[in-house]
């Protein structure tokens, strides 16, 4: 089974339905998980009981959990000084501590099996360092430091932990962005095109497989860095 | 249900069973982490493992990623001994 966070919209559900059509299970979690058409649970990223729950049900179930992949996030487009610090605190929390509570909890599901991959989710504005995305970054450059780090820890466990950091891929978490924008974010990449959600599914697939056992704690930028 | 002193040593028995030395008898006051530790951090969580299975005979959960067991100051794993009653702790609680 592949647990997958925010798996009602954007990367986290088109992740999940590239990972069906390969014949993964897939487990989603998501706030609004009600009418998925795949398991899920709803679970809010950013409350460590929330994870808590989850990890119970599968633990109860007996679900051999082989990925994880946290996709879930949130993005806001300002600058650092007009940002409030409400918006600042759900950034962090749902980016970061989110990426940290789900490796948290699910994680020991996988440490049995001695084998597994996790997925973070980081953004090409960490490496690019891109105006007006700075609280943003941050909370994806802390994803990206704990990946490393988390990596290590995992190794003996034989389970590999990367991040993925795509350039503006066209979902939601782009709404508010203006076309100028993303065309100025993506002239900044070494391959200056815009990728879809596909690009980031294929991504997924190649973490996940046997193939790429010899990767961990690193960060994959789509588009290119 | 086993008595305190059974589960004690079944925890006990768990850490034993980890040490590559497991001759080293093992008391109240067996640091399990920090410098003096006898485990590394590997066995520290398949020790968590072991234990997380021994619970489920004993028919509770043993939850190892409590705000009391991750907090240093206070953390379940200093010694054996802590442990130990952290267990029984949490299985009495789940009478």
């Amino acid at each position: 089974m592949i647990v997958v966070t925010g798996a009602s919209k954007g990367l986290g559900r088109g992740i999940c339905d590239r990972l069906i059509s390969k014949g993964f299970a897939v487990f989603g979690l998501a706030r609004n998980a009600g009418e998925l058409p795949f398991p899920s649970m709803r679970c809010d990223v950013s409350s460590y009981d929330d994870l808590k729950a989850v990890a119970q049900r599968l633990k109860k179930d007996g679900v051999r959990v082989d990925g994880l992949v946290n996709a879930a996030g949130i993005a806001s487009m300002n600058l650092a000084v007009t940002t409030p610090p409400t918006v600042s605190q759900n950034i962090v929390h749902t980016n970061l501590l989110g990426t940290i509570y789900c490796c948290q909890q699910i994680a020991p599901l996988m440490l049995r099996n001695k084998a597994g991959s996790i997925i973070n989710f980081s953004t090409i504005a960490v490496a690019l360092g891109l105006k007006g995305e700075s609280i943003y970054a941050a909370s994806k450059a802390g994803v990206e430091g704990f990946t490393r780090a988390f990596a290590r820890e995992m190794a003996d466990f034989n389970i590999n932990v990367n991040c993925i950091a795509p350039g503006p891929i066209d979902t939601d978490l782009l709404s508010g962005i203006t076309s100028a924008q993303i065309e100025h974010i993506i002239s900044q990449q070494i391959i200056p095109k815009q990728f879809t959600p596909d690009a980031v599914s294929d991504l997924v697939e190649i973490l996940l497989d046997e193939r790429s056992r010899s990767l961990s704690g690193q960060v994959l930028h789509v588009g290119g860095a | 249900m086993p008595d305190a002193a059974t589960v004690k040593s079944l925890v006990f028995a768990a850490i034993t069973e980890l040490l590559e030395d497991n001759s080293v008898s093992i008391t109240d006051d067996t640091p399990l982490i920090g410098g003096e530790s006898l485990l590394d951090s590997m066995r520290l969580v398949e020790l968590c493992l072991a234990l997380e299975d021994k619970s489920v005979e004993l028919a509770f959960e043993f939850d190892w990623t409590s705000d009391t067991a991750m907090s240093k100051s206070r953390s379940m794993f200093r010694t054996a001994g802590s442990l130990a009653a952290e267990f029984i702790n949490q299985m009495e609680s789940q009478k």
